[in-house]
């Protein structure tokens, strides 16, 4: 297993391109990435922390050395969310949960609010079947800058779920620019991924 | 044609205003040298701005600016159009009105088929043809990589120039494009970023700031700089530095690429980022509730960014609601200008 990358003589993206391929392709409990940039060690450094991983740096001649760790026994860095790169492993479901309002269900849209934000909440319940979320009409402000559904939603992204938001309906609410978390998508996209879906819950 | 589509970012090492050469090596090179002194340069290297200006006649002044940068996008008439957006918006920048441009082009003839050139050059023109400016002529040489951008001439009248250096403590900062192109085209360099948000980006840095600056000249405006590739707080710092005011942003009230927020987190940083942090950092005090991906957006070299415009606190409003009415989406306020701490940047 190739843990050890030299990424001496790379500029900016490729040193974080080449260790992201490389985790892609392996679950690594550990790597060694060399770099040769002040900026490639910064973003080697921020990309291991995002994947979850332990990070240090040394300088060495000519550069640095980053070392990052994962794994069980590791302190805090084993609390961390799976990571983002998702694999599709067998037996696992996909699960796709399709957000169209602000409120959920009738009745009271107050206590409407208060569900549906407990609903996000409790959704990472679900475990790796959560496969993605998408918001339609009013359901996108969840995504927008000033929402408390923001913080939710990026635990669920930092976990790998895909959050996407109709940019439609971003665009009607003039929230397309302050969009916090997860892409933009359509409804081509949209009804793909329904029928990709092993099971698609609308609420 | 059969052949693969030209990848015009994988041809260049820099991209865009993240090519800049770094800030501080800018200022050593510069430093100590025996400037021309003429009664006439009403703004010039001795304060850095955005474009210089010189008065031809007491209702007269000519505002004039330079701009080429290797390609942040692939598609080479995409890249023409930015690259002419950016460099006339300097002169936007100082509440003139750009009338004439030069082409100043480096072209690896070697490697790129000649109507690539083409294609650029075409995308600049399109783009001086919206902002009714007549291309006079321009300089190409050979070079191992691509890069195009304009020199750009206008006019001004000299009691209307807007620099960056007048700001009233009360004023509100206005911004009018999000920021994260840097980190974008970082993500586009990379194959990350799907056809959505490269168009989103691209369509943002081909729009011409003219828009904005015709509106802000019908309020009380203090001061004005456009952002490129200083990030948003290097260019704010430009502004703050001497001024005897303080400045804070609010970091949830910017406008942004929200991809460009998770790519941040993953490291798809421009070295120019890094850089502008550097050098500028130390304006600047970040409260605790602004993760370091915000931070890092912050100082995210722009390419073609929008107008940072003080104006008066009690016309914020109003020039938001104008600026949005005249096209500019984006147009927000993002903070204010204290009294103090001097030279300071707060982001809370």
């Amino acid at each position: 297993m190739n843990n050890k990358l030299d990424c001496r003589g790379q500029n900016c993206p490729v040193p974080v391109l080449t260790v992201k391929k490389t985790l892609e392709e392996a679950s690594l409990s550990a790597i060694t990435v060399l770099v040769d940039n002040e900026a490639a060690r910064q973003n080697v450094c921020r990309f291991l922390e995002h994947q979850g991983y332990a990070v240090g740096s040394e300088g060495i001649e000519g550069g640095f050395r980053i070392t990052g760790t994962r794994g069980e026994g590791t302190g805090a860095v084993a609390s961390e969310p799976a990571p983002p790169v998702r694999e599709r492993a067998t037996g696992r479901r996909r699960v796709m949960v399709l957000v169209t309002g602000e409120h959920m269900g009738r009745g009271d849209d107050g206590l409407g609010e208060m569900l549906m934000f407990n609903f996000l909440k409790t959704l990472p319940e679900m475990g790796p079947d959560l496969w993605r979320v998408a918001f339609v009409n009013g359901g996108v402000k969840f995504t927008a800058q000033g929402s408390d559904g923001v913080p939710i939603l990026q635990g669920l992204a930092d976990a790998g779920v895909e959050i996407a938001s109709c940019g439609v309906c971003l665009a009607f609410f003039h929230v397309l620019e302050t969009m916090q978390v997860g892409t933009v998508t359509n409804m081509l996209e949209i009804v793909t991924w329904m029928q990709q879906a092993d099971s698609v819950i609308t609420v | 044609m059969t052949d693969e589509p030209i990848r015009l970012t994988s041809t260049v090492k820099g991209a865009g205003c993240a090519a800049k050469l770094a800030p501080g090596d800018l200022d050593r090179a510069l430093c100590g040298l025996d400037l021309p002194v003429d009664p006439n340069l009403l703004v010039g290297l001795e304060r850095a701005d955005d474009a210089g200006v010189y008065r031809i006649t007491d209702d007269l002044a000519m505002v004039q600016t330079v701009d080429f940068f290797p390609p942040m996008v692939d598609d080479p008439y995409q890249f023409g159009r930015i690259a002419a957006a950016n460099a006339l918006s300097d002169i936007y920048a100082m509440g003139g009105t750009p009338r004439t441009a030069m082409n100043v082009v480096a072209f690896p003839a070697k490697t790129l088929d000649l109507s690539v050139l083409r294609a650029v050059i075409e995308g600049g023109l399109a783009v001086l043809r919206e902002a009714g400016v007549v291309l006079v002529g321009g300089h190409t040489i050979e070079d191992p990589e691509l890069k195009y951008g304009l020199s750009v001439t206008g006019f001004i009248h000299p009691d209307r120039i807007l620099t960056k250096r007048n700001l009233k403590a009360g004023d509100r900062l206005v911004l009018t494009k999000p920021v994260g192109t840097g980190i974008v085209t970082t993500a586009i360099r990379g194959g990350l970023a799907d056809a959505a948000v490269t168009e989103r980006v691209t369509r943002n840095m081909a729009t011409l700031n003219r828009a904005a600056a015709e509106t802000m000249a019908k309020f009380t405006v203090h001061a004005c700089t456009d952002i490129t590739g200083f990030g948003l707080l290097g260019h704010l710092a430009e502004m703050v530095v001497d001024s005897g005011c303080g400045v804070r942003i609010d970091a949830a009230a910017v406008p942004c690429y929200p991809e460009a927020l998770q790519w941040a987190a993953m490291g798809l940083i421009p070295a120019g980022a890094y850089n502008n942090r550097d050098f500028r950092g130390s304006f600047v005090e970040f409260g605790a509730g602004v993760p370091r991906r915000l931070q890092d957006l912050f100082f995210d070299p722009q390419t073609s960014g929008g107008l940072l415009i003080a104006v008066a606190a009690g016309e914020a409003e109003a020039l938001v609601a104008a600026l949005r009415a005249n096209g500019v989406a984006a147009a927000a306020v993002v903070g204010e200008v204290t009294a103090g701490p001097a030279d300071r940047i707060v982001v809370e």
